[in-house]
């Protein structure tokens, strides 16, 4: 139970990641893949800021003096986190944007009819 | 050398870009290029000049030199390339892209004196490769089932280039040059095998230009189909280059000595290529014989001949060599002279259909002259320069103790005059169709080249010393022994060729046939027109009695003589069709299916690892 | 000397003008792709000769690496950015006649992206800068491959956007675990971690597996590149041409410069032989049959990918300097064909392979230039793809290993294929459709612009040039050769 407890932030890393990739790969509706490609991608920011998280830490700033720099949570994840969501909303825009062109031209979001591409 | 590569690439340039200019301009242009080049290989008659073009081209110089055996195939390949462009001339007139049939011809050419000059692997593959899409292109030009065979030729080429470069760097993987004169005779330092396989890897290269049987599918259809001066050098010359590369693996890298030396290995390897020499001769002259386009015969009969060469040149004797080089030449000749002859028929009539063209030998009558002497030389009747080569050929075989061989090459040269008769009888004899009554004689530049040529097939055979004390020459440079050689054949304790001997001899026989003829008086003139079938009448146009020449033999060895080796192939290249479409279908379209082709990857990368620890 | 990063902040800061500058006109905006890539040209180019003395580390922020973000312009990095540039500038100068309709601005503000995104992937030393960089060259293709707007485009697009983040996103949780091993994302840093004991713990595989796997998708190895045969097929000429010429390309760079540098692992080298012989006999075999021009193009990418990666897993000075000949003669040759197809298409109004024909008559300069390309990617002298070829076959061969000789008769195999399916090509452009009388054909030419023509004729020269006088090029790729090599190297470079 102290496992679970211990690693619950990559747990739930790792499910969000499992789950928007099992979206991803077996939804055939273009939207909920890319609902799938939202939590994947939600999965990978959790993972990242999971890496650089300590329980019980501070922000690692040097507000008073007898802060140590041990407890601190390290701030590069978050920077980069910073940016792979601002990366993820450029995607999930993009997206939705093509999203809505296929609809347009296909008349439907079923992934499984839209293969005229193809060998 | 760096002159005669320099105007022979520039040169193609050039015509190209002066055709923009004028047609005229294109014509002269090609005939000063390839004339230039006649006279500069001629020049460097006996010299031996070295060079290097690149100083380092992928880690390795590019070098050419010149040696007795490459002036040897450089100055047969300059002067048929110059009465191609001559005969290009009236050919060529008014049909499309003329311009860059002229830069194709003159590049092709280029390449193949790129090759025999070339002194390290490297430059020699890369002229080859520049010859063989040159050529592709070429023989693609008249369209239509042009394309087939177009395809056909490039993809076995190609095959054969393949093969030809994992054979050069396997040798390179050992000896670390490219370089000729390095590599010579130092392939016996590595063990048998390895050096066997190179070997048989640069000679299947080689076997697949010079069509040698199993590999051959591509000139039949090659030859017939490209334009007819093409064919010529197609047939002459580039499919020689096949010949002068097996004579550099066979003499020049594994050695004369080990060549012909008793071992295990190379005995079954000579073996090997004796068999399908032989089959080279038998089957092909035969298909020839069934053939009914006057092309196909030609090509079938390119086969054939080939066969001889490889056949002279495999017992690594100085007779089988001179054989070999000697009927190189001579098939040089005539066989490009058959070409041009038929190509000029082609040219007026606008068919090659056998059976139904006939009776142009008054209409045409400086082509049929040249036709006969083509075909006499092909056949190898005396006093042509066939009769001199196969002379020594069969010498070969009996000395070497053969005569199963010999046999065997005896039996294709029937097929040879069977198809020989066939030819000229077909084009030139017999009932004169209606539709061919207004026939000119070729044009004058046409006739220019297929006399030159014709002269050239008699006086060889007449003064066969000339290239025989050549042929010597490079035999002895390749450390085997030297003939006695004069100007009119050989002699030797073994039975001497003369061919004074011979032309007197003939000349009485010629004689006495001539006085039994006049003396006898039986036959009458009729006109060509005249097409009397026994009372049955039967209307001019659609008479054409040559059709199923010689069926009694069809009939005979008709079942014989399929092209398994061709529709094997086929049946190859359609299996690969067939799964590649398969393999095509990997990609389903969904993307879904796509998703899962990368997790599965990632999966089995990772699984792979935590199981097996693979990597 | 030039600042390296300058190869990055002219074609950002650029990029972000261009739509500025439209406010002014679209005339002057069309032009900005042409210079920011010119620029980028001779920047790189010059900076060629110092950077073969000694790689230039490049502190961004202030910060010495192992902190902050660096950038390391090594021989590598320089060669590949002036490739791209050149490619790049060969293919806006294609734009300026080809994009005429729709967004043209955003055209070229994405496309000033694409090529921002992979000049730094392939000049980073930060891996995560890497990932940054990789996303930015990845959304700017997914949204040009969708410029035109078509059903095909879209769709296309749509699929490669969905492979592409799964790839990317797989990256990340690489670095992410790489990171949180580690605590560091300089590469150089990362390697001098990592050591050399040459196997690889658990948790590292991982990583490297998912590095693999994610940055593979971009680098289009079999079975991670279904989207690329969409792409390439449906994008404009232009765009496919610079996916196919340069995209594929970073894409390569980046696995190889995980697996040869970061990680140091030979075990994987012998992974990446295997793919890239899969790859290409995959890629010719489904380019074989096909009857879609520039789908066919891109199948054969798809082969050319697989070779190259053969190539650079050998690890050999000769196997890498190969490959990566082979990365620079595909990138001038297969755009190229793209290039010559484009307007071959848009001439015909088809892609079927049989509307070809009698193009070698009417746009004869545009189909000479496509068998020129063709011809050097079948790897027949005297073009540029001869000596990569030439190379590759030699270095496996000088391995004198049974395996490789199997794996080399396979890759000749595919060689044989490509040859049959360009030829096939070349005779319908040329030798098909009706004979016409000379003389008629004049009236009946229909050139492709001169804005068109120009860069296929310069990618033309350069094919040549290097085809028969590659020397002075090889030298240059086995430097790049030593630093893929010799990882101690770079990181001594890097860390100091």
């Amino acid at each position: 139970m102290s496992f679970l407890f211990e690693n619950s932030y990559y747990i739930a890393a790792v499910g969000l990641i499992l789950i928007g990739l099992y979206i991803m790969a077996a939804k055939k509706n273009l939207i909920k893949v890319i609902i799938g490609l939202s939590f994947f991608e939600t999965g990978i920011n959790v993972l990242l800021i999971a890496a650089g998280y300590i329980r019980g830490g501070s922000a690692p700033i040097f507000s008073h003096p007898d802060m140590q720099a041990g407890k601190m949570v390290d701030p590069t994840p978050q920077a980069l986190v910073l940016t792979a969501i601002v990366i993820g909303v450029a995607v999930l825009a993009l997206a939705l944007s093509l999203a809505v062109r296929l609809y347009e031209h296909h008349g439907t979001l079923n992934l499984r009819k839209i293969r005229e591409l193809k060998w | 050398m760096q002159i005669i590569l320099l105007t022979s690439f520039g040169g193609a340039f050039a015509t190209y870009l002066l055709a923009k200019i004028s047609s005229r301009l294109r014509d002269v242009c090609a005939v000063i290029v390839s004339g230039l080049l006649v006279v500069f290989v001629a020049l460097l008659y006996n010299k031996t000049p070295a060079a290097t073009l690149i100083p380092s081209f992928v880690g390795a110089p590019l070098t050419v030199r010149l040696n007795m055996l490459s002036w040897f195939f450089a100055i047969a390949i300059v002067v048929v390339g110059f009465l191609s462009i001559v005969f290009s001339f009236s050919y060529i007139k008014g049909k499309e892209r003329a311009d860059f049939y002229y830069l194709m011809m003159l590049l092709v050419n280029a390449g193949m004196i790129g090759i025999v000059l070339s002194a390290d692997l490297l430059t020699f593959y890369i002229f080859w490769e520049i010859m063989s899409w040159g050529a592709f292109l070429l023989i693609s030009y008249n369209r239509g089932p042009a394309l087939r065979a177009g395809m056909k030729y490039i993809v076995m080429s190609v095959i054969g280039s393949v093969v030809m470069l994992a054979g050069i760097l396997s040798l390179y993987a050992v000896y670390e040059t490219f370089v000729f004169s390095e590599l010579a005779g130092r392939i016996a330092s590595a063990s048998p095998a390895y050096s066997l396989a190179c070997a048989s890897m640069l000679c299947i290269a080689f076997a697949i230009k010079n069509a040698v049987v199993p590999l051959h599918t591509w000139l039949p259809d090659a030859h017939s189909e490209a334009p007819a001066p093409f064919s010529a050098v197609l047939s002459g010359i580039l499919i020689k280059m096949g010949t002068y590369g097996l004579i550099l693996v066979l003499y020049l890298f594994v050695g004369v000595k080990l060549f012909i030396s008793p071992t295990y290995v190379w005995r079954g390897f000579r073996f090997v290529l004796l068999v399908l020499a032989s089959i080279t001769i038998l089957v092909p002259s035969f298909i020839a014989v069934m053939q009914n386009d006057a092309k196909k015969v030609l090509a079938w009969s390119s086969i054939a001949q080939a066969g001889y060469i490889i056949l002279g040149i495999t017992f690594g004797t100085t007779l089988g060599f001179a054989a070999g080089m000697f009927h190189f030449l001579n098939h040089a000749t005539f066989k490009a002279l058959l070409f041009f002859g038929i190509g000029a028929v082609e040219y007026r009539t606008k068919t090659r259909d056998l059976n139904s063209l006939g009776g142009l030998l008054k209409r045409m009558p400086i082509t049929f002259i040249a036709v006969l002497v083509g075909t006499c030389g092909l056949i190898g009747i005396p006093l042509t320069n066939g009769f001199v080569s196969k002379w020594l050929l069969y010498k070969t075989l009996i000395l070497e103790g053969s005569p199963f061989l010999a046999f065997i090459a005896l039996i294709g040269t029937w097929g040879t005059i069977l198809y020989g008769y066939k030819l000229l009888h077909h084009v030139f004899l017999g009932q004169l169709p209606e539709k061919y009554k207004n026939v000119r004689k070729a044009p004058a530049s046409m006739q220019f080249v297929l006399i030159i040529l014709s002269l050239a097939v008699v006086v060889l055979g007449i003064l066969p010393g000339i290239p025989l004390k050549l042929i010597n020459t490079i035999a002895v440079s390749m450390g085997m022994d030297s003939m006695n050689i004069n100007i009119f054949g050989i002699a030797s304790e073994t039975g001497a060729l003369n061919t004074v001997n011979i032309l007197s001899v003939l000349a009485a026989a010629g004689i006495v046939v001539w006085i039994i003829l006049k003396a006898s008086k039986k036959s009458t003139r009729i006109s060509q027109e005249d097409n009397y079938a026994a009372g049955a009448a039967i209307p001019a146009e659609r008479y054409s009695y040559t059709v199923d020449f010689y069926n009694p033999l069809y009939r005979m060895i008709r079942r014989y003589l399929r092209d398994i080796f061709d529709e094997f192939y086929y049946w190859i290249a359609g299996r690969v069709q067939a799964f590649s479409d398969m393999v095509r279908r990997l990609y389903v379209g969904d993307v879904g299916c796509y998703a899962m082709y990368i997790l599965l990857f990632l999966s089995a990368l990772i699984l792979s690892q935590v199981w097996w620890r693979v990597w | 000397m030039v600042n390296p990063v300058l190869l990055l902040a002219v074609p950002l800061g650029l990029a972000f003008l261009t739509p500025l500058l439209a406010f002014i006109s679209d005339r002057i905006a069309r032009y900005v792709p042409v210079a920011g890539m010119l620029f980028n040209c001779v920047v790189s180019v010059s900076l060629i000769p110092s950077v073969l003395n000694r790689p230039i580390i490049v502190q961004t922020g202030g910060f010495a690496p192992p902190f902050g973000i660096n950038l390391v312009a090594g021989p590598l990095g320089i060669t590949l950015a002036a490739v791209i540039a050149l490619v790049g500038l060969a293919v806006s100068v294609y734009g300026l006649a080809y994009v005429k309709e729709g967004a043209t601005v955003k055209y070229h503000v994405l496309y000033l992206l694409l090529l921002t995104g992979a000049t730094g992937v392939v000049l980073t030393g930060d891996i995560f800068n890497l990932f940054v960089f990789y996303e930015i060259l990845c959304i700017s293709s997914y949204a040009l491959v969708a410029y035109s707007g078509d059903k095909n485009g879209v769709e296309a697009a749509v699929k490669y956007l969905i492979q592409g983040s799964i790839g990317s996103g797989l990256a990340l949780i690489g670095i992410a675990i790489l990171y949180g091993v580690f605590g560091t994302l300089n590469m150089a840093d990362i390697a001098r971690n990592i050591g050399s004991t040459g196997i690889l713990n658990t948790t590292l595989f991982i990583a490297l597996a998912f590095m693999v796997a994610g940055f593979g998708v971009e680098a289009a190895v079999f079975p991670l590149n279904a989207w690329l045969p969409d792409a390439h097929s449906s994008a404009p000429a232009p765009i496919s041409a610079i996916l196919s010429g340069i995209a594929i390309k970073v894409g390569i760079y980046v696995v190889v410069r995980i697996v040869f540098t970061v990680f140091g692992a030979p075990s994987m080298f012998m992974l990446l032989v295997v793919i890239g012989v899969v790859t290409l006999l995959i890629g010719e075999m489904s380019a074989f049959s096909q009857n879609n021009i520039k789908r066919m193009l891109a199948y054969s990418s798809v082969g050319q990918v697989g070779l190259i990666v053969f190539a650079l897993g050998m690890a050999t000075t000769g196997g890498i300097s190969g490959g990566l000949f082979q990365i620079i003669s595909h990138a001038l040759a297969k755009s190229l064909l793209f290039l010559a197809t484009g307007y071959m298409i848009y001439r015909s109004g088809s892609m079927e392979i049989s509307s070809l024909q009698g193009m070698g008559k009417r746009m004869p300069l545009t189909c000479c230039a496509f068998t020129i390309g063709a011809f050097s990617l079948v790897g027949l002298p005297p073009f540029a793809g001869f000596p990569g070829k030439f190379m590759i076959v030699r270095a496996a061969i000088a391995q004198q290993q049974h395996l490789f000789t199997f794996l080399i008769a396979l890759v000749l195999f595919g060689t044989i294929i490509e040859a049959c399916y360009f030829f096939r090509i070349v005779q319908a452009a040329y030798f098909t459709g009706p004979r016409e009388e000379p003389d008629a054909g004049k009236q009946r030419r229909e050139e492709a612009p001169l804005f068109a023509l120009a860069p296929m004729l310069g990618l033309l020269v350069f094919i040549i040039a290097l085809g028969v006088y590659p020397e002075p090029v090889i030298r240059l790729l086995d430097s790049c050769a030593a630093e893929l090599l010799n990882r101690f190297d770079y990181i001594k470079g890097v860390l100091g």
